[in-house]
């Protein structure tokens, strides 16, 4: 009897190992998929780019030796990025500007997704070589980071359909409860719009902005404030639940964030925004997002 | 020696959040949260298990599905259907302005902790030999007598490790609440690191005050499984009672 148990603990102990051992497999595979459609997408690391006259040389570029430019991404906010519906191929503004990056660099584009509020720390331990993820630049974190202007674009609030608290104005959000994504640049528009409120507004963070807008939806907060092209398009699929208002049209531009170390890298990031702009592509890109009034100027 | 703390640490930064009024008043809401959950989960709890031991077959089935159910779906998406979910549920008002963040955050972790009670609980019932039962029966006493006067106090003492454990568990987890919009003592600091870039130094802030705040309740608890040791000579020592001992002049550790 004895010998028997063990037998049958043994049996259990080596399904169970066998079941992990087939599950870690399939993360494998799945891994291996998440990057096959950005290596579609992009031309291999030792072809010369379409428009060869005036390629970028990124032989100086330690971060481009292995072919690949490696983009951090919080990829919850469109249409900036995210992911396609029922996939996980992302998509957006960003996502089609860095691919154009990498094909004038010729090189492999791939994206990783990570939380907004721990995006620089994760460059800055070389998680990857660049953030593309709808990041303003602010002098807080030029101090952390260099970032290389690619767009241009405004804050939008978003409201119940029928704007109930009359909000024309950051002003008017004096003494309501705003809900905002934890770390971007929304979330200090407030506070220094709050310094000047006379009845304090409350300002609700979350990890993700969608989240921020279900919490809208739900009635847990008067109004939202992201980027213009977020809240515009949160408004457009609301079904006319929510409303958006732009009380400030103040353009800022959005940067790539590479480390401050990453001198080269920087450079021919610059060089191949100018090159994508030279050719065209940028404009096509911005035009069919329908995002032509956020191009640089 | 490059290779370490090669991302710069600011220690100054830890020194002026340790007792920065806002990751004080954060640790407070995580405090009140898990003690709050806590009650309200272990008298859930108490109830689930009367009823799963019962002989009432509803009784006894209810409980069941109750246990399944809150076991079966992680903690974060129960918050995220409790809070968004419901009040989409329900457009009222009324409703919406009393339930808040807070209170759906304390009672879906209390319902949450039910589950896990209810376990603990029925464990410590069987503990209690069957024969007590009858000894009690014998005496006149119903089954609810017998269980209140009888059963549940031999039970307790079986429940106060695992339960103290849940409590630390439960401290921790209210961190999740953040999914919802509840500042507490990790989201005060991740709001916080999100303005300065100091992330790992407001990391280290809200882990220091982690540590300490299951200390105390560590040490809580061995004082309370010494206090309710029937038997002198299986009494445990706790670091309390060793330093009594010392004070006291007795020998030993």
């Amino acid at each position: 009897m004895r010998y028997s148990k063990l037998g049958r603990f043994t049996l259990i102990l080596g399904a169970l190992a066998l079941v992990s051992a087939l599950a870690l497999a399939a993360c494998k595979d799945d891994d291996d998929k998440d990057k096959t459609p950005a290596a579609e997408e992009t031309p291999a690391g030792d072809e010369t780019p379409a428009d060869g006259a005036d390629a970028i040389d990124i032989s100086s570029v330690p971060e481009l030796e292995d072919g690949v430019l490696s983009a951090g991404s919080d990829i919850a906010y469109a249409p900036i990025e995210f992911y396609i519906e029922g996939t996980e191929t992302p998509d957006g503004v960003d996502v089609d500007i860095l691919n154009a990056i990498g094909e004038a660099l010729g090189v492999q584009v791939e994206f990783i997704n990570t939380g907004f509020d721990g995006i620089i720390p994760a460059l800055q331990t070389e998680d990857y070589d660049v953030i593309m993820s709808a990041m303003t630049i602010t002098p807080e974190r030029t101090a952390e980071i260099d970032l290389v202007p690619y767009l241009n674009v405004g804050q939008g609030v978003l409201v119940p359909a029928g704007n109930p608290g009359n909000i024309l104005g950051l002003e008017d959000l004096c003494g309501l409860t705003v809900a905002v994504q934890l770390g971007t640049i929304q979330v200090d528009i407030l506070n220094e719009q709050n310094a000047q409120c006379d009845e304090q507004m409350t300002i609700v963070t979350f990890d993700t902005n969608p989240l921020a807008v279900e919490d809208l939806r739900t009635g847990g907060s008067d109004a939202n404030f992201a980027d213009f092209p977020v809240a515009f398009l949160d408004a457009e699929e609301s079904d006319g639940t929510l409303e958006l208002v732009e009380p400030a049209p103040n353009p800022q531009p959005y940067g790539i964030g590479v480390r401050k170390e990453s001198t080269e890298l920087k450079d021919v990031l610059a060089d191949a925004v100018q090159a994508i702009k030279d050719s065209g592509t940028y404009d096509e890109i911005l035009a069919e997002w329908g995002l032509e009034s956020t191009a640089l100027p | 020696m490059d290779w370490l703390l090669a991302v710069r640490f600011d220690f100054d930064t830890v020194g002026d959040f340790l007792f920065d009024p806002i990751i004080l008043r954060a640790m407070r809401e995580t405090l009140t949260i898990a003690v709050l959950a806590m009650a309200l989960g272990i008298g859930l709890g108490v109830v689930l298990a009367v009823m799963r031991v019962s002989h009432n077959p509803v009784a006894v089935v209810f409980a069941g599905l109750y246990v399944w159910f809150w076991r079966a779906t992680p903690v974060v998406l129960q918050l995220l259907i409790m809070y968004f979910g419901m009040r989409q549920l329900i457009e009222d008002d009324l409703f919406r302005d009393n339930w808040t963040r807070f209170r759906a955050a304390v009672i879906t972790f209390a319902l949450n902790e039910a589950a896990y009670m209810a376990e603990i609980v029925r464990g410590g019932i069987q503990s209690v030999e069957a024969g007590q039962m009858d000894a009690a029966k014998s005496l006149g006493m119903t089954n609810l007598q017998a269980l209140r006067h009888v059963i549940l106090p031999q039970a307790f003492r079986v429940m106060i490790p695992p339960t103290g454990n849940e409590f630390i568990a439960m401290l921790k987890n209210t961190s999740v609440a953040f999914a919802i919009g509840v500042v507490e003592l990790l989201n005060a600091a991740k709001i916080q690191s999100a303005r300065s870039f100091k992330v790992m130094e407001l990391y280290t802030v809200a882990a220091f005050w982690y540590l300490v705040m299951v200390s105390i309740f560590s040490l809580l608890q061995a004082e309370l499984e010494r206090a309710l040791t029937v038997s002198e000579r299986d009494r445990p020592e706790t670091l309390l009672s060793r330093a009594m001992g010392l004070v006291a002049g007795r020998r030993g550790l």
